[in-house]
């Protein structure tokens, strides 16, 4: 039986889609190529890094930097474990108060919800260095510089804004009838809010608490400047420090470095990348 | 089963005023409908009695309790909603299940009504499943469970129907008539749909602009509409209406249609004196028109005009025509053939006129 309907393999080459292909690849080369260049120049010796006429794969590939990395003093163990520890803290805490923040901006109705809200973004815009003074000021008035919990004041500070309203967007995509369902069972405000928000959001949770848990693992400057023991350093700010010194820059050591700070982040992006999808596009209430 | 009643009942929403002093009695066990179309204040007039709404100015009683502060949660209402509402994350026994959970009922109690809501209502083999993997007539059937497991005083469903198809439709109204009966509570019903109102309305409540326009039987509405947009608005096809000039003389008034003629019955004759203007507005019902010969001396309303429009039904046909002052339909056997653009004579018993003031549109009587 003949078919009018090409099969998909005769359109496989259409111009479309080559066009598709060559932008797919075009972003995959933009975004993989600078890990690429982090593994590769991590197996390269310290002389091959550092030449003029890059080298795209290691001419003598060595584990040298990464053995180098264990055999230091500096303790890379208790960076990674500092840095994990404030940043969940940090995760969870933006989490914990942007859930209520997010609902109410989303759903009370007073005069001054709008200013409220864009109040609250409005200190998201602020370059992250001019708030680092006054930060820093009441932080050491607090006794809490070079502490994590410092640390995680810190990132939180600029971690919630962001966090309230992302949740804010999930938050209103919960159909107002639900929440007057519950209403009308009986249920008052805060039980509703946990018991019927929260459960048709939490793909919206996951998604924020991973976004600000990457935001905090990715800042340096307020390591950087709260923290002044090196035991008590972040991972990424130790890396600065170690491998940048005044007159020379250790790539190679860098570069393993960061191939191993990296690691954790993708791990927790791939393990929440099928609900983080989700919670983006679908506002997190399918089929509701 | 509780009284309802609303006394001045308005609602603004900052400068805009959406009811207009509202004052309606529902009766103990009564199936009321309120019926209008989009943007007459019937949904919010539900959501007032549910206490979704706060009320701006006037009263709402539960038998002889005031409500306006008293919060939705304590009011012991069951709601329906037009999108169902439900829990997506819960399934339909939890969904129904919820409610009574925060009354604190005891387990095998919970068990059992939703159980047997779940029975009445052909849902018991779907306990398990999540809303989404249900079907539109099913999601509603468990609304109304959810509903009806916890007993209400107020029975509350805001076009429950509406997301329905036809088919569905006429099966659903039934079955809610049935669990009505059998849960016994006070059930206010919102619909655009004027047939809804009919067949499922102890008494219906007809509104229009924010504003209660008639309440009644079904039958009282059909039969003695107290304005020109009752009228319109209840039966299918719409009544047709036509401003006719009237001839006052001496405390004795007649109308004079511009092709045709009308002899009123004499208390009709003296509504339009007392009236005492030169216009009124005539209403007829399709099903009271009929074909006629132009030189029919019998009819007591003769009325000649040209043909619009002709819809076909399969055993009757509507035939909407134009007169001078308005526009008429009338319901036609099948047989008789009628074209667009046909000059044709209709007529009527003059007892089926609906006579309405020209300006106000208010019945006379």
């Amino acid at each position: 039986m003949s078919s009018p309907v090409q099969p998909p393999s005769a359109r496989r080459f259409s111009p479309g889609r080559i066009a598709q292909w060559v932008a797919i690849g075009f972003a995959l080369f933009w975004s993989l190529a600078p890990i690429y260049w982090m593994l590769s120049t991590s197996f390269k010796t310290e002389l091959e890094a550092t030449r003029l006429v890059p080298t795209l794969w290691p001419e003598a590939p060595t584990v040298a930097n990464y053995v180098g990395l264990a055999g230091t003093s500096l303790p890379f163990v208790a960076f990674f474990v500092n840095t994990v520890v404030s940043c969940l803290v940090t995760a969870v805490v933006c989490v914990v108060i942007a859930t209520p923040a997010a609902y109410a901006l989303s759903r009370a109705r007073f005069r001054l919800a709008g200013t409220v809200g864009y109040s609250i973004l409005a200190f998201r815009m602020l370059p992250m260095v001019v708030v680092l003074a006054p930060l820093y000021l009441l932080l050491l008035n607090a006794r809490l510089l070079d502490s994590g919990t410092g640390l995680v004041v810190g990132f939180t500070t600029f971690g919630l804004p962001f966090a309230v309203w992302m949740m804010k967007s999930f938050v209103d995509a919960v159909p107002i009838e639900i929440e007057e369902a519950a209403r009308v069972d009986g249920y008052p405000r805060w039980q509703i809010l946990l018991k019927v928000v929260v459960p048709l959001i939490l793909p919206g949770i996951l998604t924020t608490a991973t976004f600000v848990f990457m935001e905090a693992w990715n800042n340096l400057i307020y390591p950087l400047t709260f923290i002044t023991t090196m035991d008590k350093q972040t991972l990424p700010a130790a890396l600065v420090l170690t491998f940048t010194g005044q007159f020379k820059t250790d790539w190679g050591g860098m570069m393993a470095a960061a191939t191993i700070t990296t690691l954790p982040l993708m791990i927790a992006f791939f393990a929440v990348q099928r609900s983080m999808v989700r919670g983006l596009t679908s506002g997190a209430v399918a089929g509701a | 089963m509780t009284k309802i009643v609303l006394r001045n009942v308005e609602k603004h929403y900052g400068p805009v005023q959406v009811l207009h002093d509202c004052n309606l009695e529902i009766r103990d066990g009564e199936f009321i409908v309120l019926v209008g179309p989009s943007g007459s204040g019937k949904t919010t007039l539900l959501r007032i009695i549910a206490g979704l709404e706060h009320i701006t100015a006037g009263d709402l009683y539960f038998d002889e309790t005031r409500v306006n502060d008293v919060d939705v949660g304590d009011r012991d209402i069951a709601m329906v909603f037009q999108n169902y509402g439900l829990y997506p994350h819960m399934s339909v026994y939890d969904n129904m299940a919820f409610g009574l959970k925060r009354r604190k009922m005891a387990k095998d109690e919970i068990d059992r009504r939703v159980r047997k809501a779940a029975e009445m209502l052909n849902i018991a083999p779907y306990l398990q499943r999540r809303p989404r993997q249900l079907s539109g007539g099913q999601r509603q059937r468990v609304a109304l469970g959810r509903a009806i497991v916890r007993d209400p005083k107020v029975f509350l469903l805001d076009e429950p129907l509406s997301n329905l198809d036809a088919h569905l439709r006429v099966q659903m109204r039934t079955e809610i008539l049935k669990v009505h009966r059998a849960v016994t509570a006070t059930a206010v019903y919102v619909t655009h749909d004027q047939v809804e109102a009919l067949t499922m309305g102890d008494r219906i409540v007809v509104m229009a602009d924010g504003r209660i326009h008639q309440v009644g039987t079904p039958d009282e509405l059909y039969d003695l509409p107290d304005n020109r947009f009752v009228a319109s608005f209840i039966g299918t096809p719409a009544m047709g209406f036509f401003d006719c000039p009237v001839a006052q003389a001496g405390g004795r008034a007649e109308a004079k249609p511009a092709a045709g003629r009308i002899r009123l019955t004499g208390a009709q004759g003296s509504l339009l004196a007392r009236n005492g203007r030169d216009k009124v507005t005539i209403g007829i019902r399709p099903e009271r028109l009929s074909l006629a010969q132009r030189d029919d001396a019998s009819a007591d309303v003769l009325l000649e005009g040209t043909v619009d429009a002709v819809e076909m039904l399969g055993a009757e046909q509507y035939v909407h025509f134009v007169v001078e002052g308005g526009e008429l339909t009338a319901r036609v056997p099948r047989e008789q053939q009628v074209r667009a653009g046909q000059k044709v004579a209709f007529r009527a018993e003059a007892k089926h006129l609906y006579l309405f003031d020209a300006g106000t549109g208010a019945t006379l009587r």
